[in-house]
């Protein structure tokens, strides 16, 4: 019965990764922001996921469990990779005060890049990868509440960041 | 969902997918349904099966291996040589799997029973890496490589190690190594549960090793393992280590270490490799039942 139960696993975890891989690549590619470097955390993460499918208890609980593998794996190639620590320059270059940018699309299309990790991965995983908030707390390790937090504090970063855009374009 | 919103998931999704996705997520679920094979506990014997490896490339041992080929014993010579060789050199696929045998043992069951095992697992290798390279073919081309073989770990009067290594030679998968320990001269195939009196090593052996992963992770941040306090914080443990297994892979080292090993992913992030510990004597000598391998 055991083994059956991990064959099964086994047979959904590949339908599951085939589909989905594409999401786990532009998930670690955000972290890494390198092709070579996404390509090899999504690697990794598969073979890790395999090798400890017969402890996932739920098939249920199979895309969360994933997703954590992926995003451990990313901070764990950021961490050994500390002269890439992307976390670092974002936050640097958040607290620093916004320079005139002039182009409205500038702005836009960095605004995610400019927020700092924490804020970055909970506005991913919850609008972008569609989980629930509860599975996003459990995939990043932090609690609930946190994790409420931090989406609220990003949306409201996010919309300052908009709003300044669009009180310049108002202006000129 | 938020207009801005919906302008920055789409600005998220626009990073271009490399075409390699697919090879890269082929491969990596290949290598993991083999991985969980070989985990299954088949070992012919419950046979004394190891891996190793040193953080380094794998290619210097076939040469090492190559120039062992002859094992002087009291009485007789027990010799270990190449039995085959399967040999692939293509553009781009490119498998080299040497086949050991063992001969000249009085015992004949032992000496069939562990070559059989090497000469099946080394076909079905090769079997494999051919199915590989077809379907690799059938997906537009890439790279698929593999070197298999094997080295003398150890050799004293009165025991030899041999390592049988897989070294996936394309991205960043597989390398293990699984080992064989034989008394030479009583001449039996020598396995983890038999040097004890009974279960309770498995516990001894395991609380030792995680002392070591946190000793080691403490003292070099480029060590990182799996345990709580080995190098990662402590919520990000998920897959934590906390026992081995009945027959864990091990191999005795020619100074009567017992050496404990682990296959790659299995307490540790790829990077470290296939990792290996060696118990003090000390600690197990309340349940060894002799110390005639280990001392």
């Amino acid at each position: 019965m055991k083994t059956r139960n991990a064959f099964q696993h086994e047979e959904k975890f590949v339908q599951f990764i085939r589909e989905q891989k594409e999401r786990f690549y532009l998930l670690a590619y955000n972290y890494t922001k390198n092709e070579q470097d996404a390509l090899d955390v999504v690697q990794d993460s598969i073979q890790k996921a395999m090798l400890s499918l017969d402890r996932l208890e739920n098939v249920e609980y199979m895309k969360s469990w994933f997703y954590k593998i992926v995003v451990r794996t990313s901070i764990d190639f950021l961490r050994k990779h500390k002269r890439l620590h992307v976390t670092d320059d974002d936050t640097l270059q958040y607290l620093t005060p916004a320079q005139e940018d002039v182009y409205e699309d500038v702005d836009l299309e960095h605004a995610l890049d400019e927020l700092p990790q924490m804020y970055r991965e909970v506005v991913i995983l919850h609008y972008f990868e569609d989980l629930k908030l509860a599975d996003v707390a459990n995939i990043l390790n932090i609690k609930l509440s946190t994790a409420k937090t931090r989406l609220y504090k990003a949306l409201k970063l996010l919309k300052i960041q908009l709003q300044d855009v669009k009180g310049e374009t108002t202006h000129g | 969902m938020d207009e801005k919103l919906e302008e920055i998931e789409k600005q998220y999704n626009e990073v271009p997918i490399p075409k390699e996705l697919d090879f890269v997520v082929e491969n990596a679920l290949e290598q993991g349904k083999k991985k969980r094979k070989n985990r299954a506990p088949l070992w012919l014997l419950g046979s004394a099966a190891a891996a190793m490896l040193f953080t380094a490339s794998l290619n210097v041992s076939p040469a090492m291996a190559q120039t062992l080929s002859e094992i002087p014993v009291v009485g007789s010579i027990v010799k270990v040589l190449t039995w085959t060789e399967y040999e692939v050199k293509e553009d781009t696929y490119d498998a080299d799997i040497k086949v050991p045998s063992i001969e000249n043992l009085e015992n004949k069951d032992l000496a069939n029973t562990l070559n059989e095992k090497y000469r099946s697992e080394g076909k079905a290798l090769y079997d494999d890496f051919i199915s590989e390279v077809d379907y690799v073919k059938e997906i537009g081309g890439g790279h698929a490589g593999i070197d298999s073989g094997y080295e003398i770990k150890t050799v004293t009067d009165q025991i030899l190690s041999i390592g049988r290594y897989t070294a996936n030679t394309v991205g960043s998968s597989s390398t293990t190594m699984h080992y064989d320990t034989i008394d030479k001269q009583n001449e039996i195939l020598i396995t983890l549960p038999m040097l004890f009196k009974d279960d309770s090593y498995i516990k001894t052996i395991s609380e030792n090793i995680i002392e070591q992963m946190r000793e080691q992770a403490a003292s070099d941040p480029d060590k990182t393992y799996w345990v709580k306090g080995g190098g990662h914080p402590d919520e990000e443990v998920i897959d934590e280590f906390t026992t081995i297994k009945a027959n864990q892979q091990f191999y005795i080292s020619d100074k009567g270490k017992l050496v404990i090993s682990f296959d790659k992913y299995e307490v540790a992030q790829g990077y470290m490799g296939i990792v290996e510990f060696e118990i003090p004597t000390g600690v197990l000598k309340n349940d060894l039942v002799s110390s005639k391998y280990i001392h």
